[in-house]
């Protein structure tokens, strides 16, 4: 069987935008779940009375349900429940930021926990206020560790935008869908959206690895 | 009048367990007072309730005229009358030795950057690092972390410097280093309370010598006169371990 680089070619606009919503969807989901994720994170760490109750309860249930059902929940069951409709593109990035969110979150317990308690003694020996001792120290400590898991879950939660084909989402995935309907060449379609996320995450990576090496993990 | 330290019937729990049991304590500027005793009699816990690093369970606490529970003594008070030095060092893995040392400055006594930094390049020649001022702790032995972290806790300029078993994260030849330094602190007249196993260099330094055992004060007196005379049996036993 050839390879036809006129389907790709040809294909490629509609790719070029499918991605493009697949990059929108993705910078919202995780620009969403990171301010989730950040504050969710702090609660549990520092054990805020009642509110990490509910976090844990938020963070068990994304953990616990395939991220298709979620996806199906907010858009088909939501308007039924509480008569709230999204669009399709809003219902995704919805989604993807509740469900980064609750990664996210054990991200950052994760990161100020493991900061030695030793470290905090020392501020506070030398007579800082807590306050200060959580901005001088432990915050940009507990930062630097959250990069590396961090550039893991940007990357899932990219890869994980391709399922929004599901509600219809006209994303890269749902494109490589409608693109092998029309021209009936599954291997070449295939093939170039495969590309299309590769080259994303990839930049997504270098991006990762730039902030990791100008910022000493420690 | 004089007392820069000063607890009364101090006692400790954790739980249910009594780790310190009724220490009275007190101690007059310019003492050099050496604590030892047997792992777990409570040193470490008797050094983090002077800078109220642990709560204290009953009895009264005095530093430096700060009396902890008077209106309008908060903790943080306390703890800049005393500069702490860990067994682990806990510089701040994320700053350089010079930042190390200007960050309690700095945040605790609103120096400028100017006046932090040169207050530390002072400290830091003092303890024999002015060359090391831009590394970080990763980049310095275990020795020289420990003189960065003597350095930062001097910084605020505190009246007691309180030392937790300074060198015993130390491979014996980094030792020498940092012993020199605290024995440059007592000759300057710094008031310090050691928690140490090196008993040459109580024997040495320490103005008075403090055996702990069970939570409580065992002994409290000259160094030369109780390392001479064990006054008892389980002082006699504590010297035969430590020095075997
Ligand atoms: N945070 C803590 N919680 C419970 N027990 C503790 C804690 N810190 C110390 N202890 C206990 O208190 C006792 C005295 O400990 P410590 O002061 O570290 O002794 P030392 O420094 O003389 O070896 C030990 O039995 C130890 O297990
Ligand atoms: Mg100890």
């Amino acid at each position: 069987m050839d390879f036809r680089w006129d389907v790709v070619w040809n294909a490629l606009p509609q790719m070029v935008d499918g991605a493009q919503l697949t990059a929108q969807i993705t910078l919202l989901g995780i620009g969403g779940g990171l301010l989730i994720g950040t504050l969710c994170g702090l609660i549990t760490a520092f054990r805020v009375p009642v509110l990490h109750w509910l976090v844990f309860v938020y963070v068990s249930v994304i953990r616990g349900t395939p991220i298709v059902v979620q996806a199906m929940f907010i858009y088909f069951a939501l308007p039924l429940a509480m008569d709230i409709t999204l669009s399709g593109f809003a219902a995704a990035s919805l989604c993807l930021a509740l469900n980064a969110g609750a990664y996210i979150t054990e991200i950052v317990r994760g990161a100020v926990q493991s900061i030695d308690k030793g470290l905090q003694d020392a501020g506070l020996a030398l007579g800082l206020s807590y306050p200060q001792v959580l901005l001088s120290i432990v915050g940009p400590l507990a930062f630097r560790r959250t990069i590396p898991p961090l550039g893991n879950q940007f990357i899932i939660s990219l890869k994980d935008s391709a399922l929004f084909l599901v509600i219809g989402v006209a994303e890269l995935a749902q494109r490589g869908e409608q693109l092998t309907a029309q021209t009936g060449r599954a291997l070449e379609i295939w093939t170039a959206v495969a590309v299309f996320y590769l080259i994303m995450t990839f930049i997504l990576a270098m991006i990762m690895r730039l902030i990791e090496r100008r910022m000493r993990i420690l | 009048m004089s007392r820069l330290i000063a607890c009364r019937n101090l006692s400790k729990r954790f739980g249910t367990t009594e780790v310190l049991r009724d220490i009275n304590l007190e101690v007059h500027p310019g003492e050099v007072v050496v604590i030892v005793g047997p792992s777990g009699s409570g040193k470490s816990t008797l050094l983090r309730c002077l800078n109220v690093l642990e709560p204290i369970s009953d009895g009264e606490l005095e530093v430096g005229g700060k009396r902890l529970g008077d209106r309008g003594t908060r903790k943080r008070d306390i703890r800049r009358e005393t500069g702490m030095v860990f067994q682990q060092f806990n510089l701040f893995p994320h700053m350089t030795a010079r930042d190390n040392v200007m960050l309690g400055p700095r945040k605790v006594r609103g120096q400028s950057r100017r006046e932090a930094g040169e207050l530390a390049d002072r400290l830091l020649n003092r303890v024999g690092l002015a060359d090391r001022s831009h590394h970080y702790p990763s980049e310095l032995s275990g020795g020289q972390q420990q003189r960065v972290a003597i350095a930062r806790a001097l910084a605020v300029n505190p009246r007691v410097m309180l030392f937790d078993e300074p060198t015993s994260a130390l491979d014996p030849e980094l030792r020498g280093e940092v012993l020199q330094v605290m024995q440059g602190l007592a000759a300057d007249g710094m008031t310090m309370l050691i928690v140490t196993h090196e008993m040459r260099f109580a024997a040495d330094v320490a103005s008075r010598l403090i055996f702990m055992d069970e939570g409580r004060i065992l002994h409290d007196g000259n160094p030369k006169t109780l390392f001479q005379d064990p006054p008892s049996d389980r002082f006699r036993d504590f010297l035969r371990h430590v020095q075997s």
